[in-house]
């Protein structure tokens, strides 16, 4: 005898499996995501195969790509393995990025979500202060505080993240002062909650869709930023970078094309997949928009 | 009216500037070891005589509001310091350099928005076409592809396959003594790749962006009215429409011209461009801050100079901003 | 004699995502030199795709005009080059607009807009342009009309866009000039004035006047003839006395039953209940059949023709049945 089966009862949606809905129909951002978990599964799995260092001489240098079959890629200047190389270089570059994006993040909405729910003179210093830093060229200041402080994974994700904050600043805040005037800002206002409260936890889950893309599309810049930081041989000089490969073999690109091209392609895919999903995830958040 | 806005304008420029000058001096100083060994460099052979002399010279064994005095003064004089490395000012150093590094910047800015309006507006008047395809994979790929990378690829490109662009420096040496057409011709022979390097990326996004915005414009009630007073569709697209769409174009470059020059450095440092960018690459590996913070200070001084300059365009362009602050 | 505008058995088709849909299903009308028509209705009855359609101004794609025939002055439209409706556009018949904050683009000054009409249709100069342009915005009532020529949009208030809207449509004095909605974004007091200048405009430039509205109201004080669309046809047309005295078709005398009659003593709002139907959901029957109260199972099974029954022509089974 089998069960009855009960109806299940009509539950509404959650934003986010709703999102996830509108996201999974999008070929291009599923593509975009599906890029990113082979690239994170080939950087991560890839380096239990490739066991070596990738600064070790390990065959002649400059040998092409596709004719030792130990050495698909080639080697580089002084005979290292591309492969290895960027296999070891793919998680410190991709680390980065997201430390480097949490920093932002960190800055940039904690500066915004100030000005933009204080308004007044607290709104004024905030703006002056993120309009000063728009003023620096980021590439630049960045490659003078790595320089200052001597360049490690950490000082390098702090220095992006010190130069990139001011766009994710003037998102939140403009989310924030258009937020504050809706009615359950007030509502929660009317039954005594505090600031901080009413900042936490009911103004910034709701300002949480466009933040959640604009973190996606940092992690991209990020990782540009990274990779030109090292490509100027201002990487850690312990850890090797997609950037850094790029860099070290430029002097020799005329003899050799594959050393610098390989890596950039690598640095290129992945900072693809991380867009493609931020620009998924901002139509997945405005279904409206999609027409464009 | 308008020129009330533009003193104001300069004004705030000015004191952004000063805010610049005050952040190089803090950040000499928050760098962890002695400011003057900082200040020298790290170049082997520094000896306690140059030690002193910087010493005296940046007052820095007086209490810090003297020495941001002292600084201050000497920015102001036009001394940002010595290279120790070049032997030269900083300032010498630097105005030598800054020319081509706007040559190349200004040239790419102007690539980029030219031929990404084109791009887009073009592509706006089929929606669905394969142009607008184009431009959308286009500006997907340009944000992604690392500027330096792009670089790189058309030196390989055009040094051994197409060899009919130099791909390194900004003059040829054997036209050193030639007249100043030729001169004209081979500079902006030389300039092709990089700028193109440095354009394509911002292209895309121009090309994206001006699509949108058109897009926009074209569905507005007065390109209606455009067209039923007769007016042909050349007329309706490049002088109704294009003013209107290029609005936000303007506001997009003007806050993209700091990732121009950051984009520039890159650049420079691939082909070998003589500019500011060359100058910060070579300084920073020498550990020299005065002449990097100098680059850091012009830097700065021509985003301030192009946010004025937009400012004042978009006003001359949104009859709506006039007489309005 | 025959008519200034003749349309006859218009199609409008547009490609939507539930298909191609009839904007315009066999619309007919006819325009007199000199006269007003109104075209009433609701909004998205056609009322503005006719127009749009005369002045060959249909968004295209999605738009298409799939048969029919437009015919100004017996000059067919349909089919004329795109050059040849550039030179009609402006010059012959010319178009005022519902919204005249957003008619008038923003970036040049009203003189110059005005300047630009003349000189597509005109072998001037610039300058003798913008002394024309100056002597029609005096002519539209405009005071300090120098001034104002040098003025942006955004500088002046609707009425008075409206009123720049206007001279820049008599320019090239057209014979005809189409006003959708002239009056729907202004005030109350402003809305007056600027039928008042229509009439004159039409008095001085002798030009014929298609009005769209769906303001009976307005209908009263400007038209000579009327046509009722509903849902892309042609439902009633007649005088403007006969339609506003003696409606036939149910949709006609709901309207007319909109207007508050204070001199009755009747100042009560109505309405015709429920709304237009989307055009992609029409079936074989009446389009109106659904809000209608004396709507049969023919009503809802065949679509009726617009005929001669009694009064005036109406496409109505139950006036043709002599039901009502």
């Amino acid at each position: 005898m089998t069960e009855p089966t009960v109806p299940e009862p009509y539950v509404a949606e959650s934003p986010g499996r709703e999102a996830w809905r509108m996201y999974s129909r999008n070929r291009t951002a599923l593509f975009g995501l599906g890029l990113l978990f082979v690239i994170l599964a080939i950087t991560f799995y890839g380096s239990f195969f490739y066991a070596g260092d990738a600064y070790d001489i390990v065959w002649a240098p400059h040998e092409p790509p596709m004719v030792t079959p130990e050495f698909p890629l080639g080697t580089d200047y002084l005979g290292r393995d591309i492969v290895t190389g960027m296999l070891k270089g793919g998680g410190p570059t991709m680390a980065v990025g997201a430390a480097a994006a949490l920093i932002t993040m960190v800055i940039g909405v904690s500066l915004g979500a100030l000005a933009g729910f204080y308004g007044g003179w607290i709104d004024t210093a905030l703006m002056r202060f993120t309009e000063f830093f728009q003023v620096l060229p980021a590439l630049l200041f960045a490659m003078v505080l790595v320089t200052l402080f001597s360049p490690s994974l950490w000082t390098i994700a702090f220095a992006i993240g010190v130069v990139s904050w001011p766009q994710t600043a003037r998102l939140t805040r403009a989310e924030f002062m258009k937020i504050k005037e809706l009615e359950y800002v007030t509502a929660a206002r009317a039954i005594g909650a505090k600031n901080t409260r009413i900042i936490w936890k009911v103004i910034l889950p709701n300002a949480a869709p466009p933040l959640i893309v604009s973190a996606a599309l940092t992690i991209g810049v990020a990782i540009l930023f990274e990779a030109g930081l090292s490509f100027l041989g201002l990487g850690d000089p312990n850890v090797m970078s997609w950037g850094l490969m790029i860099g070290a073999n430029r002097d020799q690109l005329l003899d050799a094309w594959w050393p610098v091209t390989f890596p950039g392609l690598a640095i290129f895919l992945t900072v693809l997949a991380v867009s493609l999903v931020g620009d998924g995830l901002n139509d997945a958040f405005n279904p409206k928009l999609r027409e464009r | 009216m308008t020129a009330s806005f533009f003193i104001r304008r300069i004004a705030y420029g000015l004191l952004l500037m000063l805010g610049v000058v005050i952040l190089n001096f803090l950040l000499i100083r928050l760098a962890p070891g002695d400011p003057a060994v900082v200040i020298a460099g790290e170049m082997g052979g520094i000896d306690a005589q140059m030690l002193a002399a910087i010493r005296a010279d940046y007052g820095l064994d007086k209490p810090l509001p003297t020495q941001l005095w002292i600084y201050l003064s000497n920015v102001v004089q036009g001394n940002l310091g010595e290279s120790f490395f070049f032997n030269q000012p900083v300032a010498t150093l630097i105005s030598a350099r800054i020319g081509p590094t706007i040559l190349l910047v200004l040239t790419a800015q102007v690539l980029s928005i030219v031929i990404g309006m084109f791009l887009g507006v073009i592509a706006a008047r089929k929606p669905n076409g394969p142009l607008s395809g184009f431009v959308s994979v286009f500006a997907t790929i340009g944000y992604a592809v690392p500027v330096f990378w792009t670089g790189i690829m058309l030196v390989i490109l055009f040094a051994s396959v197409f060899p009919i662009f130099p791909v390194e420096g900004m003059r040829s040496v054997r036209l050193r003594d030639a007249g100043p057409i030729a001169q004209f011709f081979d500079v902006a022979h030389h300039l092709v790749l990089p700028a193109f390097t440095l354009a394509i990326i911002y292209l895309a996004q121009y090309a994206r962006l001006s699509r949108a915005s058109m897009m926009d414009v074209l569905g507005s009630d007065y390109i209606r009215t455009a067209r039923a007073k007769g007016a042909t569709e050349q007329s309706v697209l490049f002088k109704h429409a294009l003013r209107n769409a290029a609005l936000p174009i303007l506001t997009v470059a003007g806050l993209q011209f700091g990732n121009l020059i950051s984009g520039a450095l890159l650049v420079e440092t691939v082909f070998n461009w003589p500019g500011m960018g060359r100058l910060a690459f070579d300084s920073i590996l020498r550990r020299n801050y005065p002449t990097v913070l100098g680059v850091l200070f012009f830097a700065a001084a021509m985003v301030v100079a192009a946010n004025i300059l937009t400012d004042l365009s978009y006003r001359w362009a949104d009859p709506r901003l006039r007489g309005r602050e | 004699m025959s008519a200034l505008l003749e349309i006859e058995d218009l199609n409008v088709t547009f490609n939507t995502r539930y298909g191609a849909v009839t904007a315009l299903d066999s619309v007919s009308l006819h325009v007199n030199a000199g006269e007003t028509l109104g075209v009433v209705g609701e909004s998205g009855c056609g009322k503005s795709i006719t127009a749009l359609s005369v002045m060959g101004l249909i968004p295209s794609p999605p738009g298409r005009i799939a048969g029919g025939s437009i015919r100004l002055n017996g000059e067919e439209l349909t089919t004329a080059s795109p050059a040849r409706m550039r030179a009609i556009r402006g010059a012959e018949a010319a178009m005022i607009f519902q919204e005249p904050m957003t008619s008038l683009n923003p970036v040049f000054t009203v003189g110059a807009q005005i300047a630009e009409a003349i000189m597509l249709h005109q072998k001037v100069g610039a300058d003798q342009a913008m002394r024309a342009a100056v002597a029609l915005l005096d002519r539209v009532g405009i005071p300090s009309p120098d001034a104002r020529a040098r003025d942006y949009p955004h500088q002046l208030s609707g009425g008075m866009r409206q009123r720049v809207m206007i001279a820049m449509a008599v320019s090239c004095r057209p014979k005809m000039l189409i006003a959708d909605e002239p009056t729907t974004a202004l005030d109350v007091t402003v809305q007056a004035q600027i039928f008042d200048l229509l009439n004159e405009i039409q008095r001085d430039f002798g030009a014929a006047i298609v009005l769209i509205t769906h303001d009976m109201g307005a209908i009263a004080e400007m038209a000579d003839r009327v046509a009722v669309m509903y849902a892309g046809r042609v439902i009633e047309g007649a005088t403007a006395d006969d339609v506003l005295d003696h409606p036939q078709h149910p949709y006609a005398r709901g309207l007319i039953d909109c207007i508050p009659n204070i001199a009755k003593g009747d100042a009560a709002l109505r309405e015709i209940p429920g709304v237009v139907p989307p055009l992609h959901l029409l079936g074989a029957g009446c389009a109106f059949a659904a809000r209608c109260a004396h709507a049969n199972n023919r009503c809802h099974t065949e679509k009726p023709k617009l005929a001669a029954h009694g009064h005036h022509p109406a496409a109505c089974h139950a006036v043709q049945e002599g039901r009502i």
